[in-house]
């Protein structure tokens, strides 16, 4: 610039001032606002990231809330499950307030004097178990899986039953045939003839044509020989009767023969006990005879009663195996809420499952489901019943029979299986219990990180804030004092 | 030794005291004008005077003494170089300036940062993670309650993408009027610079320099340069008498980088005339091919309905101005007038035929005259002889009275001179007689005068003799007039000595000319690019617009970006809420809980489809459709198989509750679409008869749906994980879901929140960039403004030397005067009177 003209000075000492002014005012948007920025424009990358901190807070607060549910939850579901315990056998079977201690005294109680009463309380405390498993957190069903608008647990006619399932379902064993692949033997009616059903052995007979050879005693009884034995002549049979007299009592006489021939009882059958056994064996749809081989031997299988039925009709089969994929679906069914640990879907859109975490509380689970081996259910209550009604039908005033004392001492050792398994998963529950009290910690310790975080974006050091005004406004007063010098002085001033 | 003028040295005083006194004005103005916005320095330009030539007979001895000072003229001292430099910056201070404050503004409405609770947890951003938190808690616990927090949530975010979208489209229609405004200034700007033009022309043609008009026309040149780039020029203009004046001329400054665009130097401003921009809601079809020669109707300047050229804008078909295109109008001076520029060219024409003109020679016998005679001539008379108008000699001689006669004697058809003794008479007119030329050969008649006794002279007019015979002419055939262009050729014949030229006059014309999309630049084109500009959104048509168009992002594109933003929220949470059920194995469901079969398989949710499934919905037609109607394809270029439309038509289970959550009116359940500013909770959902689905599992359906005892699973919540987890899910957020023409690339891939936070980087980073260009021209406009006051500008250093300098000058010559008084006083009242 050659020429300096006061408009020129003046111009750009206006817009130096501008400027300086805008620092200063800037400086103190600053101070005043405690922030580093207060537009995406002033700082877009530090701006984008304190949203996503802040996201990030507002989800692990909402998280936190949901955890401290969830937590809230399992420590009443414990609280419940203590319970429960103490009544099964907390004091080790010492108290008789136990189940276990209940028991015992019944299995030392050979005269009976408190079966009864000790029966009806085994009773009570088995209902107060079922009771203590619908507790309701909030409004929902603790115990109930996924389905806690509902009572889990439902007593119907001492059969106990989850979310409408029994608890004791199981998949009986059906007889198969010998084909390949085997497949179920029916019997005329179409039902499916359980493994478990009462067999008896094919007699195996000296046959006329299809029809067994038929023999009748001197004194009238019509009987069958079985297959490959041979008459006893006359003279063997006097030999024999020679020697001992009652063993005349051991011989059918055939007296169509001359000399008479004689069989020996334990190698024939009668006619009657024959027809009375085809009378009692399941048939097929041919009226045939069920035959099974067990051995290498055939054997028919017998009908069945009520109580301890032989077939099993098609449809009851069904509901049993979908009962038993019902049971083992609720206990494994799971509920997921989000308490920070990812949420994420697959490329499915299925959660995975590590990302979330599963509050679902199935009841099942700890009372126990199905049955075992030896076809006693697993369930504690159900176990509970059957030994109540084990000890209901001895006789007042009776001592058990051994056969009832054994098995009532079985039920009891599979009671004391039922509540290790309770145990068990009373204290897989105090785990998940735990990883959700730690998970609270986490939740909050990633709080305050991430409130650290963003402040660290977004609050300014006042120390250096204040700073910064202080010589903006330094820097604003001098270009203010420079301007006075700028508009005072001209070569005007000194003339004369 | 030479002469002296005894009161040369008067005439140098005064002319200095004159200078210093004119050099005094100046100064004074100056000051005065220190603060006067626009003002350039004004400095007397003076020569010393020398008067005289050269003596031829200047003694050696002589020597030449200058006669003084004269003020030439007074000027200004400008640097048009610093002017073009700070025209041109202005231009871009305006541009980023404006682009700026419209990122401003749009910032005003979509940041949010500082917003919200918290000090700065946002709004929009908020509401979005406060909905995930209410479906976190219905997860947790799917009661009625709950889905109501939910749709509380919902309305809160919906609405609050409703007011966004309203305060975009109010910004929209404030820039709209601030455009228009910024037209109507940008109008005044160039009728104030026309109208200057036109009083500084006549000032010049005066002799004034007109120097405060011109600073005004400076300042209203520096205004205009703000609002677009300008090209300004100076010339000199002939305005007759051999005298100049300067002429500015303003065209559009170049500006669109397209060099096969010419539109972009548009003329403004020539002379004294002056166009205007208008920017009009629609505008008239240009004809495509007007100014193409070689083809009837490409002289005219539209279209009208039919597609036929037409030049009348009453007739020309209209279409609607998206893009806010500016017309520039044709030149008109303060009174209206078209600006026009002819040159005009003779050349001998071909054919026709010349006319030619008939001659007549009549003789005069003009004898026997006496003095006192009168005759009467073309209705006057006069005296022959003493006191008369002629003499009786002249008179007597037929050649001078025939002279007099040619001088006296009047016709409408003929030219009448004198041929020695014959008066001739030649046709004014070409032509035969009686047709093109006079109607009647010539004839005279002479008469004594009344008044004057006998008349004794002979007149004896003889016979009319056709000398030369009059022919009627035919010219060539006529042209009419062409319009190529901006130019108008008219074609006229003249016959002239017997020939006929052609005469053409070739008109340069101003026609109104619509500029092209890029050739503004300055406030108007910043302010035009927030109105239209749509970044990823850009069609083809928008494109062959402007080339750039997809990187330019205006109020259009952030109002795009939320519909989109909108959009996908809204279309994720329905298709959520309208899925179909499945059963504990995560088979799909028909209407009587049979398990659907395709394919000869059930169709698994959890697991996907099969091959066999998949091949079977791509052979049924049933894919994946993209909002161009079209198939899309996957990474490998295979279709997509669109499992739930087969679903939907094959009469797939619906759980209880399912339907849309948002659609495009509060009282409907319209989904079709949906933008931020009609996006609502719908109707269903409100009213409760939709609700949030829960889960769509169905545990053990015995698959007969009236009997069902299905398992319950009343607090199950997958499907609101889905949701949850959506919060959080990369979603493609692509243009064409919104307008399917659109070109650009995928705006973004990931949550809806950090679509937000994309959306407002974007806008946040192009403030950024805007900002440092701004204040680099800003900058750059103040050292070039500083400068140009360096060189224009007024100082009163300066000033106050001028002001001593010329005071002194002043005093001086006031003292040379009086010391030419004194010495001239000793020479006239004291020298020579010693001995008196």
């Amino acid at each position: 610039m050659v020429r300096a003209t006061t408009g020129g000075v003046l111009r750009s000492y206006r817009a130096d001032l501008m400027n300086s002014f805008i620092s200063m005012n800037k400086s103190q948007d600053t101070v005043l606002t405690q922030r580093n920025f207060n537009s995406y424009a002033e700082d877009p990358a530090s701006a984008s990231k304190a949203f996503k901190l802040r996201k990030s807070r507002m989800a692990v607060q909402s998280q936190y809330k949901i955890n401290d549910d969830s937590y809230r939850k399992f420590q009443t579901a414990w609280s419940c499950l203590d319970t429960v315990d103490k009544l099964i056998d907390t004091d080790n079977g010492k108290s008789i307030t136990t189940l276990k201690g209940m028991t015992l005294k019944m299995l030392n109680d050979p005269t009976g004097d408190a079966r009864k009463t000790l029966s009806k309380a085994l009773d009570e405390l088995s209902e107060t178990i079922v009771q203590t498993m619908n507790q309701k957190y909030g409004d929902n069903f603790i115990f109930a899986g996924a389905d806690g608008h509902n009572v889990p647990f439902e007593v119907v006619d001492n059969k106990l039953y989850y979310r409408g399932v029994p608890v004791d379902a199981a998949v009986p064993e059906l007889q198969m045939d010998g084909a390949t692949p085997p497949a179920p033997i029916t019997d005329q009616n179409g039902d499916y003839v359980l493994a478990s059903a009462e067999k008896a052995k094919v007699p195996d007979l000296q046959m006329t044509g299809t029809t067994p050879t038929t023999f009748t005693a001197t004194d009238g009884t019509a009987f069958y020989v079985n297959k490959g034995v041979t008459a006893t002549s006359k003279a063997d049979y006097d030999t024999a009767v020679a020697n001992d007299p009652a063993a005349a009592a051991l011989y059918y006489e055939d007296s169509s023969k001359n000399p008479p021939e004689y069989y020996l009882k334990s190698d024939t059958m009668t006619k009657d006990a024959y027809d009375d056994l085809q009378n009692n064996i399941l048939k097929d749809d041919t009226n045939a005879p069920i035959t099974v081989q067990i051995g290498g031997k055939g054997y028919y299988v017998m009908k069945g009663t009520d109580e301890n039925p032989s077939t099993i009709s098609d449809a009851d089969y069904k509901k049993a195996q979908t009962d038993v994929e019902k049971l083992n679906y609720l206990v494994n069914e799971k509920h997921f809420v989000d308490i920070g640990l990812g949420f994420q879907e697959n490329e499915n859109n299925q959660l995975i499952e590590s990302s979330g975490f599963n509050d679902a509380i199935n009841g099942l689970t700890f009372l126990g489901y199905g049955i075992d081996k030896d076809g006693d259910p697993k369930n504690i209550y159900s176990l509970v019943q059957r030994m109540k009604d084990l000890a209901s039908s001895v006789q007042d005033g009776q001592n058990w029979t051994d056969a009832q004392y054994d098995e009532f001492d079985r039920l009891v050792g599979k009671l004391e299986d039922a509540s290790s398994e309770f145990k068990v998963e009373y204290t897989d529950l105090d785990a998940g219990t735990t990883k959700l009290k730690n998970n609270l910690a986490l939740l909050e310790e990633n709080f305050y990180n991430l409130q650290e975080q963003y402040a660290a974006l977004e609050d300014v050091d006042m120390a250096d804030a204040l700073t910064s005004f202080v010589w903006a406004q330094y820097c604003y007063n001098a270009a203010l004092k420079v301007g006075n010098n700028v508009l005072s002085e001209s070569l005007m001033d000194y003339l004369n | 030794m030479g002469t002296i003028g005894t009161f040369d040295g008067f005439t140098t005083a005064r002319l200095a005291i004159y200078a210093a006194h004119k050099g005094l004005s100046v100064t004074g103005h100056n000051i005065a004008n220190l603060n006067t916005s626009g003002y350039t320095r004004q400095v007397i330009d003076q020569s010393s005077l020398k008067v005289g030539a050269n003596d031829m007979y200047r003694s050696q001895l002589d020597n030449h003494v200058g006669t003084g000072v004269l003020v030439n003229s007074i000027n200004q001292i400008r640097d048009p170089y610093l002017d073009i430099r700070f025209r041109n910056t202005s231009s871009d201070v305006g541009f980023y300036d404006t682009q700026l404050s419209g990122m401003q503004q749009i910032a005003a409405i979509l940041d949010e940062v500082g917003k919200g609770e918290n000090k700065g947890d946002g709004l929009l951003y908020a509401h979005l993670e406060k909905l995930t938190e209410a479906l976190r808690n219905l997860g947790n616990d799917p009661e009625s309650g709950n889905d109501t927090l939910v749709r509380g949530e919902a309305e809160s975010l919906t609405s609050l993408f409703r007011e966004y979208a309203s305060r975009l489209q109010n910004l929209k229609a404030e820039t709209e009027e601030d455009f228009q405004q910024q037209l109507s200034s940008v109008n005044e700007i160039l009728t104030n610079i026309r109208n200057l033009n036109n009083d500084i022309r006549q000032n010049e043609i005066f002799g004034d320099n007109a120097l405060e008009l011109r600073d005004e026309r400076n300042r209203q040149i520096d205004a205009l340069s703000q609002y677009m780039k300008i090209n300004v020029t100076y010339s000199m203009e002939d305005v007759g008498a051999g005298k100049q004046v300067e002429k500015l001329t303003i065209t559009l400054g170049d500006a669109n980088p397209d060099v096969s665009v010419d539109t972009d130097t548009t003329v403004l401003i020539d002379g004294i005339f002056g166009a205007q921009i208008e920017s009009p809601a629609q505008l008239p079809t240009l004809n495509p091919n007007f100014g193409v020669d070689g083809e009837p109707g490409n002289d005219c300047l539209y279209l009208d309905a039919n597609g036929n050229p037409t030049n009348d804008i009453a007739q020309a078909a209209k279409k609607d101005n998206p893009n806010y295109l500016v017309n520039v109008t044709k030149l008109v001076d303060s009174k209206g007038r078209e600006w026009e520029d002819s040159k005009t060219t003779w050349t001998e024409a071909n054919g026709g035929t010349p006319g030619q003109k008939a001659v007549y020679e009549i003789p005069i016998g003009s004898t026997g005259w006496v003095d006192g005679n009168e005759i009467e001539v073309g209705g006057k008379v006069f005296k022959i002889g003493t006191g008369g108008a002629i003499s009786v000699n002249d008179a007597n001689d037929p050649a001078k009275m025939a002279a007099f006669l040619a001088k006296n004697l009047t016709s409408d058809d003929y030219i009448i001179r004198a041929n020695g003794a014959n008066l001739v008479f030649t046709a004014k007119n070409a032509g035969a007689i009686g047709s093109k030329g006079p109607a009647d050969k010539p004839s005279v008649t002479f008469k004594p005068g009344a008044g004057s006794g006998a008349t004794t002279g002979t007149i004896t007019p003889g016979k009319a003799t056709e000398t030369t015979a009059g022919v009627d002419s035919d010219p060539p055939t006529p042209i009419p007039p062409v319009t190529v262009g901006n130019y108008t050729t008219t074609t006229s014949f003249t016959e002239m000595d017997g020939k006929w030229y052609q005469v053409t006059t070739v008109t340069q014309h101003t026609n109104p000319v619509e500029l092209k999309d890029n050739d503004l630049y300055g406030k108007l084109q910043a302010t035009r690019e927030q109105l239209t500009e749509k970044g990823e959104f850009a069609t083809q048509e928008d494109i062959d617009l402007d080339p750039d168009a997809l990187i330019k992002r205006g109020i259009p594109y952030y109002q795009m970006s939320l519909d989109l933003l909108a959009r996908q929220v809204a279309t994720q949470y329905n298709s959520l809420n309208q899925g179909f059920m499945v059963n504990h194995e995560g088979n799909y469901l028909d209407d009587k809980d049979q398990v659907i079969q395709l394919a000869g398989s059930p169709i698994s949710k959890t697991n996907g489809l099969t091959q066999a499934q998949k091949d079977a919905l791509i052979a049924d037609g049933c894919v994946v459709m993209g909002s161009d109607g079209k198939p899309i394809t996957d990474e490998k270029g295979n279709q997509v198989p669109d499992i739930n439309r087969w679903l939907g038509a094959n009469g797939a289970q619906r759980p209880e509750g399912s339907g849309v959550l948002f659609s495009n009116r509060g009282d409907g359940d319209d989904t079709d679409n949906i933008t931020a500013a009609n996006i609502n909770v719908s109707h269903s959902w409100s009213s409760r008869a939709v609700k949030i689905v829960p889960t769509h599992i169905k545990l053990f359906p015995t698959g007969d749906k009236d009997a069902d005892e299905a398992l319950k699973n009343s607090t199950q919540s997958d499907n609101i994980n889905h949701m949850i987890s959506m919060m959080d899910t990369k979603l493609v957020y692509d243009p064409k879901t919104l307008d399917p023409d659109a070109l650009g690339k995928n705006l973004f891939e990931g949550s809806f929140n950090g679509m937000m936070n994309n959306t407002c980087s974007i806008l946040g980073n192009d403030q950024r960039v805007t900002t440092v260009k701004l204040n680099n021209s800003y900058t750059t406009q103040i050292t070039i403004d500083t400068n140009r006051d360096g060189v224009s500008g007024v100082d009163l250093n300066d000033e106050a030397m001028n002001m001593m300098t010329y005071q002194k000058a002043y005093t001086a010559a006031c003292r040379l005067m009086t010391a030419m008084d004194e010495a001239l006083d000793r020479l006239i009242n004291n020298t020579g009177i010693a001995g008196r």
